[in-house]
């Protein structure tokens, strides 16, 4: 008999539902309502304001939130509980991370509301008004625009000043005196992969010989290096370029261009397409700094790089080089150049109009100003806290001059500490990436669950950590990265000339995805704080294994999921013959 | 000779609701409470008042979701009110809704329930 109480309340609510006012549409619409109304600017009450915004912000600063605190807590547990080590400078890196989380969700969401359209336009309507080299030439000038915009970058430019010039002057004179030029190689071997991976979209290419192609001659280079004194120290920072490169402004962007340049030829038949775009663009850049690390060789002698080194550092930077000028003209730099580009390749070019320029324009103010408070928040926060979580941490295992009572732990169980620490903190970093998160999606969809996504992300995070945690053990047993580099990536290009097309693309593609703009800088400066408080040369290395580490993984897996999906067709065979013969 | 019984629904609305992205859960859980049986939902794009709130447009999602109810005519006003509370469309840009009078409509009905409701009527 419930429904015929139902029905009953109905009728009550009915009666009561007194308060609905009725006005006629046609009074809304009538002359008498002023022809401009449609266009009028609604008033809002304060209520409005507040039911707008709220959820807003809240949505966008909970996403912050969730990639930031659990990292910095993470670490500051880590140095209070097992190292028992205070926090030094505690509110002055609190707020640096206020101000990372702040400037991230702004830049963020300006990406989405002033960059994207630009990008969606270019990709929809440049294929069609204009011949394909000029395409491939956007695409490569984009390519460096975007690497110079991308937040991570500034990370390594901060990295410099800790580098000894007597120990590893080639190094030292690419982080300083050559930084620009540095930036700039990585940003051409963007541009470079954004051609290619055009080229790909275009006309249907495997992956593979193009991994080949990048790799082989770049691990010949690394071989080449390796056995110099002299240019050995670069490796670590060359390797490590590939995952500094591939965050929230290029994988998009690039994507948006690329889509539309394989629609306008009319081949939309792989959701493969997308992928590739990222390996390469973490490859090629690998390569672009070790030819300029030879350069930097040629033009330069070690003796001349610690003169000038000498002589830099008893003089006082100018106002321009101090912070925080300094992160303001390097927002500057990254963000004005890369809209310029695009605003005159959408007028030039295109002659076509973004609409609704009002929130373009709002849009790129907010990517401005957010990559110069996350700026602010990479020196004063992320950097600060990653270089102070490095540096006291070999106290567990070892004597450091910063921690008294130092060794804390005996040798091995420090060891096991510290390495269980940089497992975990790869591991953990890694799982809550919201990128990654969306990556598994589209790769369970393509691959028709074989892949499921929590299988690769499993295998993606587990990847990182051991990466990690290996880059850690290169540190502080200053064991060569590029013996370990080369047999790495010897066994990856094994297991790919062995593994189908889709789970090589996943594969490679997975190592770029994981390094945001939040682990990039920690990571970087805590191998650097690392380095520096047990004397090694350099602390760079533990970013280039956390992205090779990840590859393998996944491939293992790949070719375990298809060894399984043999057995259980043969055994159905088996069975089916059996049939057949009774 | 078997002949299949459609069982033909009249006394039916449509109350459609668009929202903003993500807004809709809330919503049908509100529709729910006051009786609505399911929803349905899809997504699309929208413009209008956004354009007219200055920069706190940007606050506004130009992707929406579209949500379907049908509800018989007596629940229609309840569920209605419900859903507008629920979605807050008392402010710019949070939404709109309607109701559309259906001719008929047809579902599955549980037997049970159609007999019980057939005994009533002879009564």
């Amino acid at each position: 008999m419930s429904g015929l109480r139902r029905f009953r309340y109905g009728e009550f609510v009915r009666e009561v539902a007194g308060n609905q006012r009725r006005v006629s549409a046609n009074q809304l619409s009538a002359p008498a309502a002023g022809p401009a109304a449609a266009e009028e600017t609604i008033r809002l009450r304060p209520i409005d304001v507040h039911r707008l915004l709220t959820p807003y912000l809240g949505i966008r600063m909970k996403d912050q939130l969730r990639a930031v605190l659990p990292l910095a807590a993470y670490l500051v547990l880590f140095q209070v509980i097992i190292l028992r080590q205070n926090v030094s400078e505690g509110g002055l890196i609190a707020a640096g991370m206020v101000a990372v989380m702040l400037g991230l969700m702004l830049f963020i969401e300006g990406l989405k509301l002033g960059m994207m359209p630009f990008a969606e336009l270019i990709g929809l309507y440049l294929p069609k008004r204009s011949r394909r080299r000029v395409v491939l030439l956007i695409a490569f000038i984009l390519g460096i625009g975007v690497t110079l915009a991308e937040p991570a970058v500034g990370a390594l430019q901060a990295a410099g000043s800790t580098v000894d010039p007597r120990q590893a002057p080639y190094l030292y004179a690419m982080l300083n005196a050559w930084s620009g030029a540095l930036v700039l190689v990585i940003g051409v071997g963007v541009g470079l992969a954004a051609v290619l991976g055009t080229m790909r979209f275009l006309y249907g290419w495997s992956l593979k010989p193009l991994i080949i192609g990048t790799l082989l001659p770049a691990l010949a280079l690394t071989a080449y290096m390796m056995n110099r004194p002299d240019l050995a120290p670069v490796l670590g920072l060359a390797w490590d370029s590939g995952a500094i490169t591939t965050g929230p402004v290029t994988v998009p962007i690039v994507l948006a261009l690329g889509i539309g340049i394989t629609a306008a030829a009319g081949r939309d038949d792989s959701a493969l397409s997308g992928f590739g775009v990222v390996t390469l663009a973490s490859l090629i850049p690998v390569l672009g700094v070790m030819v300029l690390a030879l350069i930097v060789s040629m033009v330069s002698t070690p003796d001349e790089i610690v003169a000038a080194a000498s002589g830099l550092s008893t003089a006082v930077p100018a106002w321009y080089e101090q912070s925080p000028a300094v992160e303001i003209v390097s927002g500057l730099r990254a963000i004005v150049p890369l809209v310029l580009f695009l605003y005159a390749v959408l007028t030039l070019l295109i002659r076509e109009k973004v609409s609704q320029a009002k929130f373009v324009v709002t849009g790129l103010v907010f990517c401005l100003v957010g990559m110069i408070v996350f700026n602010l928040g990479l020196t004063y926060g992320l950097a600060k806290l990653g270089g102070q979580t490095g540096a006291v941490t070999p106290a567990a295992f070892t004597a450091t001059a910063a921690v008294q009572g130092s060794p804390l732990y005996a040798t091995g169980l420090g060891m096991a500490l510290v390495l269980i620490f940089a497992w975990a903190l790869g591991f953990g970093a890694t799982i809550a990436e919201p990128a990654l998160n969306a990556m598994g999606l589209t790769v369970e969809n393509l691959t028709n669950g074989a892949l499921p996504r929590r299988l690769l992300i499993g295998a993606v995070s587990l990847g990182v950590g051991i990466g990690i945690a290996l880059g850690v053990v290169k540190i502080v047993f200053n064991v060569p990265l590029a013996p370990m580099l080369i047999g790495f990536y010897a066994v990856a290009l094994g297991l790919s000339l062995i593994s189908s097309e889709e789970f090589v693309n996943v594969a490679w593609d997975s190592a770029g995805v994981t390094t945001g703009p939040v682990t990039v800088p920690l990571v970087l400066a805590m191998g650097l704080g690392f380095g520096e408080a047990i004397r090694v040369v350099e602390g760079f290395g533990i970013l280039a294994m956390a992205s090779i580490c990840p590859i393998l993984t996944v491939l293992v897996v790949g070719l375990w999921i298809r060894y399984q999906q043999r057995r259980q067709e043969s055994a159905k065979q088996k069975e089916e013959l059996e049939a057949v013969q009774s | 000779m078997t002949t299949r019984d459609i069982v033909v629904l009249t006394d039916v609305a449509l109350i459609t609701c668009i929202v903003q992205r993500e807004m809709a859960d809330a919503i049908i859980e509100a529709a729910r409470d006051a009786g609505a049986k399911g929803a349905t939902v899809h997504f699309a794009k929208g413009t209008g008042v956004r354009e007219r709130l200055g920069v706190l447009g940007i606050a506004v999602n130009v992707e929406k979701e579209v949500i379907n109810i049908v509800v018989s005519t007596e629940q229609v006003d309840d569920v209605f009110e419900r859903m507008y509370l629920a979605g807050k469309l008392d402010t710019p840009g949070m939404g709109i809704m309607y109701v559309t009078r259906l001719e008929k409509a047809a579902t599955h009905i549980p037997l049970d329930v159609l007999r019980r409701l057939e005994g009533g009527g002879r009564k």
